[in-house]
């Protein structure tokens, strides 16, 4: 009996330790015990996106390569933390850029993957215009990016790409750039009445105006914007640095920078 | 005569019916047009050591499917758009010149990232 009693209670507790330290159940983490924490290990698995040199290198080079192919056109060319190759060009040189992605035999960049503008508005050039560009033959992604203000226009790519429309239509619309030799340059997203360009930084979040069908004049009338409550702006970032560990880490790493001026240095 | 072809295995792009030829002559165009340009421009230099490497596997051999192995890039008919592209740019690079200083500086904070300090 006691013999029972001692095998089934005795053999509760050493099983539960047993358990805990034979580590069969892969998912039950140990927790810190005192003898553990005198040797921390170095963490060696990969982070979620897995560092490439090889491809790194090859994509420095042709950097290197595109800078001294063309020094007309090209500012700066820089790489991001995840392999992404940037060519800045001032506006003049769109389109000898784009032509000698897509048909030099070492670049074959025949594919555009998209045209996106940006707002800065702080900056003389407010705008900026990224074309972003796909090899097949060489399984390789490159951004071109341009820069004009409210006024300017830039080079329409629809002579190199045909699939520049309606980027290009898109662009004009949202941010007001206008694109020279386009071959129908209209609004692509907005209503066709609508005034102004939405994703300038300076247009509010719900518009100026407001549509509602008036039952007098049996149409859709458009008024300026009532809103039942004030706009409300939630400060969404903390007051504190958030990475105070990477302050000195730039976004983009310099490949090649003809511009001359140095960044600024804190 | 040697295997022929029945099809690229491509949408819309037909067998060239004699690929060595057209090829040695887009070559030649090429070279001729980059003739034009400055010794010292960088884009002379390496259009015309991709095109003489590949002229050179013209030489050597006549058959399209050796030709095509040696150069490894692509079909014959893939290297034929390629050499015509090649061709069009060099001729629009001799208006455009590209190997002359850079036209526009930007403005100071005009490529900072952050653009503001924040």
């Amino acid at each position: 009996m006691s013999f029972l009693l001692k095998r089934t209670l005795g053999a509760g507790k050493n099983l539960g330790r047993a358990v805990l330290n034979s580590n069969q159940y892969t998912g039950i983490q140990r927790v810190a015990t005192k003898t553990d924490v005198a040797t921390p290990q170095v963490e060696t698995r990969p982070t979620v996106a897995k560092l490439d040199p090889l491809q790194k290198s090859q994509l420095i080079d042709f950097g290197k390569y595109i800078a001294e192919c063309m020094p007309k056109y090209v500012q700066k060319v820089q790489i991001t933390a995840g392999n992404e190759l940037e060519v800045l060009i001032p506006p003049e040189g769109v389109i000898p850029i784009l032509q000698f992605l897509k048909d030099h035999h070492s670049a074959q960049f025949a594919s555009l993957v998209d045209i996106g503008g940006m707002d800065v508005p702080n900056r003389p050039y407010r705008f900026e215009v990224i074309y972003n560009l796909l090899s097949l033959r060489y399984n390789a992604r490159i951004r071109v990016k341009t820069y004009t203000d409210e006024l300017t226009p830039v080079d329409s790519a629809c002579e190199v790409f045909k699939a520049a429309n309606w980027y290009e239509r898109e662009i004009w619309d949202m941010f007001g750039v206008f694109f020279a030799n386009h071959p129908d340059l209209r609004r692509i997203l907005t209503d066709y009445g609508f005034e102004g360009h939405p994703f300038r930084k300076d247009f509010p979040l719900s518009g100026y105006v407001e549509l509602r069908y008036d039952d007098e004049q049996k149409r859709v009338v458009v008024e300026p914007l009532e809103l039942a409550q004030e706009f409300r702006r939630f400060e969404l970032s903390a007051p504190w640095e958030q990475f105070p560990n990477f302050r000195g880490n730039p976004v983009s790493e310099e490949v090649v920078n003809q511009s001359g001026d140095q960044p600024k240095k804190e | 005569m040697g295997l022929l072809k029945k099809t690229t295995g491509l949408v819309g792009m037909a067998v060239a019916p004699n690929p060595h030829h057209t090829l040695g002559s887009l070559y030649g165009k090429i070279l001729r047009t980059l003739q034009k340009m400055p010794e010292s421009s960088v884009y002379r230099k390496y259009t015309e050591q991709i095109v003489k490497e590949r002229a050179a596997v013209l030489k050597q051999t006549k058959d399209t499917y050796e030709i095509e192995t040696k150069i490894n890039c692509g079909q014959a008919e893939e290297l034929i758009i390629q050499a015509e592209n090649e061709l069009n740019l060099a001729r629009k690079m001799l208006i455009w010149k590209p190997w002359e200083p850079l036209v526009a500086k930007p403005p100071k904070t005009q490529w900072d990232w952050p653009p503001t300090k924040a």
